[in-house]
C-alpha cells in the first residue's frame, strides 16, 4: 500500500511538469486553432536557455525562468507572427506541416550547435528529496506542482478578470463575432501564441535541474503533452490540467506494475482510444475534434 | 436529355494503340526522366552515386505511396513508416528463421502491412486533421515500443541482421548496381499504382472525399470504404519498399525502422514536389535527397543536424511561398511547354456517351414511403411525425416558411439524418421496401439530393465535379466523362466545363448541384431550393429542364421559395410549418387552405380574407 502512495504522488509530481507543458498547447489550440507540433521544441529552446544561463552566469534555472519565459513569449510570437499568421486560412494539412517543419528545423539546429551530447545544470537543493510521513518527495517536483495549480489559477484570473483576457476569451469562441466587436483579433493570436510559450519557457526553467538537454528532449515531452490534451478535452486548460495529472499517474503505476519500456505504450493506447471513443475529451470539458 | 441507348461498336472506341501513345510527348519525356536515374549512376560508376539513387529510388518510391493517402485522400499519416517498418521486419524474421526468400517475404510484409493499414484507417479517419496526424504517430510510436520490448523476437534495440547470402534468391549483392535495378523496379511499381488510382474512379472519389465529405456522400461515394483502399495499397507497397531497404542495409534496429522523422521526410518530399500530383513525390525527392546527401559528403560529421535542418526550413519555406508544391504551381506551365515538343497537343477523342439506366415501373404508384418522421435537436422538434407517400414519376412542391424543417425532411429522405422515430422506405423495382443504412446507401438505391448550400468540389472542373455523380452507374472513366458531358449540356454547363467549379458565380453553382445530381442517373431526385440566386432567364431554363426530367421518369421532389416557379411546375404540393405537414394536394387547393396563409401571412391576413 505504501509503494502504491508513494507512486500515487510520484505521478501527481510527475504530472505537474506536464499540466504546465500541456496548459501552454492548450492555449495556442484552443484560441489560435493551430496544433503546434513544435510545442516540444519550444521547450527545448528554453532548456537550452537556462543551461546557457547557468553555464555563462551561473544563474539558477528558477532565477532565470524569468528571462526563459519573456524570450519564449517573444519567441512564440514571432512564430505566430511570421509562420502561423500567414497560413491561418490555408487549408489545415499546410498548417501542420508548417510547425513540422519548424520542430525538424529547430530540433536539428540545436543537433548543429550543441551536438547530441547531454547538458545539464549544476546540481543543487531541488535535486534534494525530503521525507513527510514516510514518503519522499523531490524538492523541485514539489516546486513544479505549486508553480501548475499558481498557473492554472493565474490563467483563469486572468481570462475571466481582465479585458484582455475576455477578448481572448471572446476570439476562442468565435473568431468573427470578435472580429466585429472591434477585438484585433491578429494581435489576440500574437499573444496567445506568445502565451502559449511563455508556458513552455516556465516548465523549461523548472525541468532543467532535474532532466539534462538533448536536441530531442522536446519529442519525448510533446508527445505526452498531446496525450494529455487529447485527455483533457483539446482546448480546456482546466481539463489540460487534470488530464496531465492522469497521465503522470498513468505513467508512474505503469512504469512499476507493467514494465517501465511499456509504460508510453500504455498512455498512447489511452491517448488512440480517447481520440476515437471519447474526442471530447474523458470529462468531456473540451468540443473535440469537430 | 437525349438519350442514347445505342453504343457504337467497340472498335471505334478503342484509344491510341501503344507504339502511337510512346510518340506523345508526355509519355516519352516522363520516360526519359526516369530512365535518368539508371543511366547517371550507369554511366558514373561510382558507388557513392550509386548509393544516393538507391536512396532517391527508395524515398521516391515511399513518398509516393505516401501520396495515395496523404495527397490524393487528404489524409495526413506522419507515422508511414510504421508500414515500411513491418515489411523489413517481417522480410528479415522471415529469412531467420524459415529461410524464405525476401522475395516471398516482402509480399507476406505487404499483406500484413495492409491489415494493419485498415486497422488503423478504420478507427482513425473519422478524426480531422491533425488530430488524424497525432493518431498515426501514436501508433508508430506504439509498434516503434513494443519492438523494443520484445526483444527476442525483434532483436530490441541492439538490431537484427540480416543473414548474408549473395545473389538474386536473396537480394544481396556486391554489385551496388543490382541494388539500384530492384529500386527503381519499385520505384516504377509505385508510380504506375499512383498514376492508375489517379485516373480511375477511386482516385477522383478521393478527391470527392477529400474536398466534400457530404457531397461525395450524396453521389454515392461511401467515404470509409475509399479511403480504406487507399490505405490498404499505400501501406502494401510501403511495406515492399522497406522490405527492399532493409535488405540494402542488411541491419534493422526500431530506431530507423519507425523512425518519426522519417515519416515526416517522406511527408515532406510528397509536399514539396506537389501534394496529390503523380509527379509530384518523385520530383521533390530528386531535389531535395541529392542536397543532403551532398552536403553530409562534403561536410561529414560536423555537419550533424545540418540536412534536418535545411529539410525543416525547405518545409516552412514551402508552406509560406508554395503551398501547391512545384507541380501544384508550374505544372500547367511546364505541360504545356511539353505538348508544345513534336507529336503533342492531342485532344482526347470525344466518346458517345453510354446508355442511360432505363426507369421502369407505372407512373402513380408508390416509390418511396416516409412515415412519422420526427427529428429533435435538443429541445427543438424539426421535424414532428410527417408522413409522406411520393408518386413515382410526379413532381412534388414542399413549401413553408424558413426553419420550418424542409431541410431537416429532406435530409432524412436522403439518409443524411436519421429520424429518432419513424421510417423512410424506397420502394424498389420488386415492390419491396427497402431502407439504407448510410447516406451513400441511399443515393446508390437511386435517391439524389442537392444541397441548399451549395456544395462543388472547388478545386476540380465543372465536368470533374459532374464525373463524381456520372461514376455511380458508370465506372469506367471515358464512359463516366461522356455521361458527365451529356449532363453537362441538359444543364447548360458545358461552355465552361473545364472551369474550376469553385470560381462559379452563385447561379453557375446552383446548376452544378443539379447536374452533379442528375449524373447519378436518380429514380427520385431531391432538389432543395435550386431555384435560389438564378437570374429570371435561369429561373425559366430550370424549370425547363425539371419538366425535361420529369419526361424520363425520374420523380422530382423540389423545397422552392419561388412561388410561381414551383406552383407552375408541381403536380401536388406539401407545406410545412413548425415541423408539422400542415396541408397536402395539387397547388390551386393548397393556396386557398386558410392553414397555409396563416403561416405565411398571418392570422390577421386569413381572416381579413374571410377564410
Amino acid at each position: 500500500m505504501d509503494v502504491f502512495i508513494q507512486l500515487l504522488i510520484n505521478g501527481i509530481l510527475l504530472g505537474s511538469m506536464y499540466a504546465i507543458i500541456s496548459v501552454g498547447l492548450t492555449l495556442i489550440f484552443g484560441i489560435v486553432r493551430v496544433v503546434n507540433f513544435a510545442h516540444g521544441e519550444f521547450l527545448m529552446v528554453g532548456m537550452y536557455g537556462a543551461y546557457l544561463l547557468a553555464a555563462k552566469f551561473g544563474l539558477h534555472p528558477y532565477v532565470s525562468a524569468i528571462p526563459i519565459v519573456l524570450l519564449l513569449f517573444a519567441f512564440g510570437a514571432l512564430v505566430q507572427r511570421f509562420i502561423i499568421q500567414p497560413l491561418l486560412s490555408a487549408e489545415e494539412h499546410i498548417q501542420i506541416f508548417a510547425t513540422v517543419g519548424l520542430s525538424t528545423a529547430l530540433m536539428n539546429l540545436a543537433l548543429m550547435i550543441f551536438g547530441a551530447d547531454l547538458y545539464s545544470v549544476p546540481p543543487s537543493a531541488v535535486q534534494h528529496s525530503i521525507n513527510i510521513g514516510g514518503f519522499t518527495l523531490v524538492i523541485g517536483q514539489i516546486v513544479m506542482f505549486v508553480c501548475a495549480l499558481a498557473l492554472v489559477a493565474g490563467l483563469h484570473l486572468f481570462m475571466q478578470s481582465t479585458p484582455l483576457g475576455r477578448a481572448i476569451r471572446a476570439t476562442a469562441q468565435n473568431r468573427n463575432a470578435a472580429l466585429l466587436m472591434g477585438v484585433r483579433v491578429d494581435r489576440i493570436y500574437v499573444i496567445a501564441f506568445g502565451l502559449g510559450a511563455a508556458c513552455v519557457g516556465l516548465a523549461s526553467a523548472l525541468v532543467m535541474p532535474l532532466y539534462p538537454v538533448t536536441p530531442t528532449i522536446g519529442t519525448y515531452f510533446v508527445l505526452t503533452a498531446f496525450v494529455v490534451v487529447v485527455l483533457g478535452g483539446m482546448r480546456s486548460m482546466y481539463g489540460a490540467f487534470f488530464g496531465a495529472m492522469i497521465i503522470g499517474i498513468v505513467d508512474s503505476l505503469s512504469g512499476y506494475y507493467i514494465a517501465p519500456d511499456l509504460k508510453e505504450v500504455v498512455y498512447f493506447v489511452i491517448f488512440i482510444l480517447i481520440l476515437i471513443f471519447k474526442p471530447t475529451g474523458l470529462f468531456g470539458l473540451g468540443r473535440g475534434t469537430e | 436529355m437525349t438519350v442514347k441507348a445505342t453504343s457504337a461498336p467497340a472498335a471505334h472506341q478503342k484509344g491510341p494503340g501503344l507504339l502511337s501513345g510512346l510518340t506523345n510527348p508526355r509519355v516519352y519525356c516522363a520516360l526519359i526522366a526516369l530512365a535518368l536515374l539508371l543511366i547517371i549512376p550507369m554511366v558514373s560508376g561510382s558507388p557513392f552515386v550509386v548509393h544516393v539513387f538507391v536512396t532517391i529510388c527508395v524515398f521516391a518510391a515511399l513518398s509516393t505511396a505516401w501520396n495515395i493517402v496523404g495527397g490524393y485522400a487528404g489524409q495526413l499519416s506522419l507515422g508511414h513508416m510504421v508500414f515500411y517498418g513491418i515489411g523489413g521486419y517481417t522480410t528479415a524474421l522471415l529469412i531467420t528463421h524459415f529461410g524464405l526468400t525476401p522475395w516471398l517475404g516482402m509480399l507476406v510484409g505487404a499483406a500484413l502491412a495492409a491489415i494493419v493499414g485498415l486497422a488503423i484507417g478504420y478507427p482513425c479517419f473519422r478524426l480531422r486533421g491533425p488530430f488524424f496526424s497525432l493518431a498515426t504517430i501514436a501508433f508508430l510510436e506504439v509498434v516503434r515500443l513494443l519492438s523494443i520490448h520484445f526483444h527476442e523476437v525483434t532483436g530490441g534495440s541492439a538490431g537484427l541482421i540480416v543473414p548474408l547470402k549473395l545473389g538474386w534468391a536473396w537480394m544481396i549483392f556486391r554489385d551496388k548496381m543490382n541494388y539500384l535495378y530492384i529500386a527503381f523496379g519499385l520505384l516504377l511499381l509505385c508510380i504506375a499504382v499512383s498514376y492508375l488510382i489517379r485516373n480511375s474512379r477511386l482516385g477522383f472519389y478521393l478527391t470527392a472525399v477529400r474536398e466534400r465529405d457530404p457531397a461525395a456522400l450524396a453521389a454515392g461515394v461511401n467515404n470509409t470504404a475509399v479511403k480504406l483502399q487507399a490505405i490498404a495499397i499505400s501501406a502494401a507497397l510501403t511495406a515492399l519498399v522497406g522490405a527492399f531497404h532493409a535488405m540494402y542495409m542488411t541491419f534493422l534496429e526500431p530506431a530507423t525502422m519507425f523512425s518519426l522523422a522519417t515519416s515526416i521526410e517522406i511527408a515532406m518530399f510528397s509536399l514539396i514536389g506537389g501534394l496529390g500530383t503523380v509527379a509530384g513525390p518523385l520530383l521533390g525527392t530528386v531535389l531535395v535527397v541529392p542536397l543532403a546527401e551532398l552536403a553530409r559528403g562534403w561536410l561529414g560529421a560536423s555537419a550533424n543536424g545540418l540536412h534536418g535542418f535545411v529539410y525543416g526550413t525547405v518545409l516552412v519555406i514551402i508552406t509560406l511561398t508554395l503551398p501547391g508544391g512545384l507541380v501544384g504551381t508550374f505544372g500547367k506551365r511546364v505541360g504545356r511547354w511539353i505538348d508544345a515538343l513534336p507529336g503533342g497537343g492531342r485532344v482526347a477523342l470525344v466518346r458517345e456517351a453510354p446508355a442511360l439506366t432505363a426507369i421502369t415501373g407505372a407512373p402513380g404508384e408508390p416509390i418511396l414511403i416516409a412515415k412519422n418522421l420526427t427529428k429533435t435537436f435538443g429541445g427543438l422538434v424539426a421535424t414532428d411525425n410527417i408522413s409522406l407517400t411520393l408518386k413515382r414519376g410526379e413532381i412534388l412542391g414542399i413549401i413553408g416558411p424558413n426553419g420550418a424543417g424542409k431541410t431537416t425532411f429532406f435530409n432524412q429522405l436522403s439518409g443524411f439524418l436519421h429520424p429518432n422515430s419513424g421510417t423512410v422506405s424506397i420502394i424498389g423495382p420488386d415492390g419491396v421496401g427497402a431502407t439504407p443504412t448510410s447516406a451513400d446507401g441511399f443515393a446508390r438505391m437511386g435517391i439524389g439530393r442537392t444541397f441548399q448550400i451549395v456544395q462543388p468540389f472547388g478545386k476540380l472542373t465543372v465536368l470533374e465535379n459532374i464525373m463524381i455523380g456520372a461514376f455511380l452507374r458508370h465506372p469506367k472513366v471515358e464512359d463516366a466523362r461522356a455521361a458527365a458531358l451529356r449532363v453537362a449540356k441538359v444543364v447548360g454547363l458545358d461552355d465552361v466545363k473545364d472551369v474550376e467549379a469553385g470560381t462559379l458565380p452563385i447561379g453557375g453553382l446552383k446548376r452544378l448541384e443539379v447536374a452533379r445530381t442528375l449524373a447519378t442517373e436518380p429514380n427520385i431526385l431531391l432538389l432543395d431550393e435550386v431555384m435560389a440566386g438564378q437570374s429570371q432567364a435561369d429561373t425559366q431554363r430550370m424549370v425547363q429542364l425539371i419538366r425535361t426530367i420529369r419526361e424520363h421518369g425520374v420523380t422530382v421532389v423540389a423545397i422552392e421559395h419561388n412561388m410561381q416557379a414551383i406552383m407552375s411546375l408541381s403536380d401536388r404540393i406539401a407545406v410545412i410549418d413548425s415541423g408539422k405537414l400542415i396541408a397536402e394536394g395539387p397547388p390551386q387547393e393548397v393556396v386557398r387552405d386558410r392553414r397555409v396563409i396563416e403561416a405565411y401571412l398571418g392570422e390577421d391576413y386569413a381572416d381579413a380574407q374571410g377564410l
